[in-house]
């Protein structure tokens, strides 16, 4: 089975965040950047497919700039990926999430992978937007929330399961699939250090952003913009109770509760 | 060097250590600390992400990493648990012998097995009667046809309890001092070799010390470290691959201590504002972070001097004493920090002084390293 995972750097979730000068996106500076979320439990599955189906093959493809996208391909191919697949596009692009959808579906349109796998959304911009259009771009099944993704070799097909609000879906796929790997219900496996050290001399397939803008014409612009990109303010109103006894700090936290957030009537 | 942006690969290794440092290490410090508990379980998953034998050539199943990329992977784990990463690393110590004076034939034969499986090794140099005074061991070492037949006893032999093999120093002839000892390999499963009972220590808990017996235990002469009398400087070498190291595992102990004092500083308060708006806090984290930062910067300059094919006995003996002497000033000006609670076994600095304190006697006292450092020194005006 021909499996592509597709994966986009985000930053880490101990990062410390600031806004551009423009104030239209992140500031990259100093920003770490690491495969995360949606992502790695997306990678994860096509692993664990790759082990479960005898011959299967996963590519890791990833349409973003210098030197983000390459760390994120290489933490791929570190954890178990067989081949990456790298769009490079410029920092000044900044792609949406249907660029990015027609880039990525350019180039799986090569290739024509039997499962398409993806975070069900981004783990930055959350647009979620990225799977399904790459579905409709290859006019094939897509489906989001996906956990638990199987190949049942007797029928061939694809069977997964959707948690949804009150319980689980369990839904059915012929090939070639989209899938939107909901977070959280597999355990990402940690790279080892062995495989760290090969990664890092892995080969990379680099398609150029040129080639790609050619295939797709008029459609290799971004179609939207960010207007504005802020940070949330800094939280404030932390009060700290002046106590000299426990009793004391325990009645004064009720009354504030009680009197000013009004928590208790 | 000078040049102190790593490498993506050493940032990858790094981050690796750090990931296992925090979500498998962590959890479990101060339960292993307390109890103690030896964590097999965590030891086992170090070695299945091959965080062990970090100096064995990728040729014999281990990670084949130079010093530098040794020392920041010891001060991501010790910055979790130093005496995890005691045991962790131990295995380092006990091989490398075999590395420096194997035959590419004992290398292929002892490694290559050890490696596929997790195992632990000990490193038995130090006796009852002498730790510094290597020349005086009088572990015996008696030639009996294709053999030797070891006894005596060897102490605070790290992961003894656990181990699978041992690196024996022992003497073919009292009377000839340092002339006269010799390396041998010692399988765990020989007749005779009997690991005592764990010691209770002051500090990393979650590794395991005991003695080691050697009662008529008949070792092949192909287990056998390069010639008779070879042993000492095999064993000096050996510690001079593996001080650096140490002095990272110090530096972890000292950033942990650093960053939980700098954390408490922000948020304790007293006289009206946070105790780190006070100048008498604010020097000593001032003072910290130099040491901090001048402890890990000798590690990476002894680190990268081995790198270069150089011996580097004086730069590692340097990073050695400086970072464990740090590494108690460091968390002992933490405990000052927490006050009252620093003292207190629930919150986690005063462990940090506990594992500080070995470094400063391990793999070679800082007494001993500054008798070195002056030997080396010396050198230089005569």
């Amino acid at each position: 089975m021909q499996i592509a995972v597709l994966v986009k750097p985000t930053p880490e979730g101990e990062t410390r965040l600031r806004a551009n000068s423009a104030g239209s996106g992140l500031d990259p500076e100093g920003v770490k950047w690491v495969l995360a979320g949606y992502d790695e439990s997306a990678v994860e599955q096509a692993l664990l497919l790759k082990e479960a189906v005898a011959g299967s093959r996963v590519r890791v493809v990833s349409f973003g700039p210098a030197p983000r996208t390459e760390e994120v391909l290489r933490s791929s191919v570190a954890l178990g990926c067989d081949a990456a697949t790298w769009v490079e596009h410029p920092l000044d692009l900044a792609p949406d999430a249907l660029l990015t959808a027609r880039a990525l579906a350019h180039v799986l349109a090569k290739d024509r992978p039997d499962l398409v796998l993806v975070g069900k959304q981004a783990g930055d911009d959350e647009s979620g937007v990225v799977g399904p259009a790459i579905a409709e771009l290859l006019g094939i099944a897509g489906f989001g929330g996906v956990a638990n993704l199987r190949w049942d070799a007797g029928a061939s097909r694809f069977t997964f399961e959707r948690p949804v609000e009150g319980g689980t879906e369990t839904g059915e796929s012929p090939t070639p699939l989209v899938a939107g790997l909901q977070q959280a219900w597999n355990d990402p496996r940690t790279a080892k250090l062995p495989n760290i050290l090969k990664s890092r001399k892995a080969a990379i397939e680099k398609v150029a952003w040129s080639e790609v803008a050619a295939g797709l014409g008029e459609h290799a612009r971004p179609t939207s913009r960010t207007v504005r990109f802020r940070l949330p303010a800094p939280r404030t109103g932390a009060r700290m109770i002046e106590y000299k006894t426990p009793e004391e700090a325990a009645q004064q936290l009720v009354r504030a509760l009680r009197e000013e957030a009004k928590v208790f009537p | 060097m000078p040049e102190f942006t790593l490498t993506d690969e050493q940032t990858n290794l790094r981050d690796l250590a750090r990931k296992f440092a925090r979500s498998e290490m962590l959890p479990k410090v101060a339960e292993c600390d307390r109890v103690p508990r030896f964590p097999d379980e965590i030891y086992r998953k170090a070695w299945d992400l091959g965080l062990m034998n970090l100096n064995v050539p990728a040729e014999y199943g281990g990670a084949g990493l130079g010093l530098l990329e040794q020392c920041l992977i010891t001060e991501e784990l010790a910055r979790a648990c130093a005496g995890m990463t005691t045991t962790i690393s131990a295995n380092n110590l006990a091989l490398e012998p075999i590395l420096l004076a194997g035959t590419p034939e004992q290398r292929q034969q002892i490694l290559t097995p050890f490696c596929a499986d997790y195992n632990l090794a000990s490193f038995c140099l130090t006796e009852p009667g002498g730790g510094s005074d290597a020349g005086a061991l009088t572990t015996r070492a008696r030639r009996d046809g294709d053999a030797y037949v070891l006894d005596g006893e060897k102490c605070f032999i790290t992961n003894a309890p656990h181990a699978s093999l041992y690196t024996v120093f022992a003497t073919v002839d009292p009377t000839q001092r340092h002339k006269a000892i010799t390396a041998f390999v010692v399988p765990r499963s020989s007749p005779g070799v009997t690991p005592g009972k764990d010691e209770d220590k002051m500090g990393h808990r979650a590794s395991s010390t005991s003695t080691v017996r050697f009662d008529g235990v008949r070792v092949p002469t192909g287990m056998r470290l390069g010639a008779e009398g070879d042993g000492f400087s095999i064993a000096m070498r050996t510690l001079d691959q593996t001080r650096t190291p140490i002095g990272a595992l110090a530096v972890g102990i000292a950033q942990a201590a650093l960053d939980h004092a700098g954390a408490y500083a922000l948020k304790r308060h007293a006289f009206g504002k946070a105790i780190a708006e006070h100048q008498a806090i604010q020097i000593k984290l001032a003072n910290m972070a130099q040491d901090v930062l001048a402890a890990r910067l000798l590690t990476w300059n002894a680190a990268w001097t081995i790198d270069h094919g150089q011996s580097g006995t004086l730069e590692s003996s340097i990073a050695k004493c400086f970072a464990s002497d740090a590494a108690m000033r460091v968390a002992d000006e933490a405990i000052q920090i927490f006050g009252g609670y620093g003292y207190m076994r629930e919150y986690p600095v005063e462990k940090l002084l506990r594992d500080a304190k070995l470094t400063q006697i391990y793999e070679g006292s800082n007494e001993i390293q500054r008798i070195v450092i002056a030997r080396e020194l010396l050198k230089g005006y005569a």
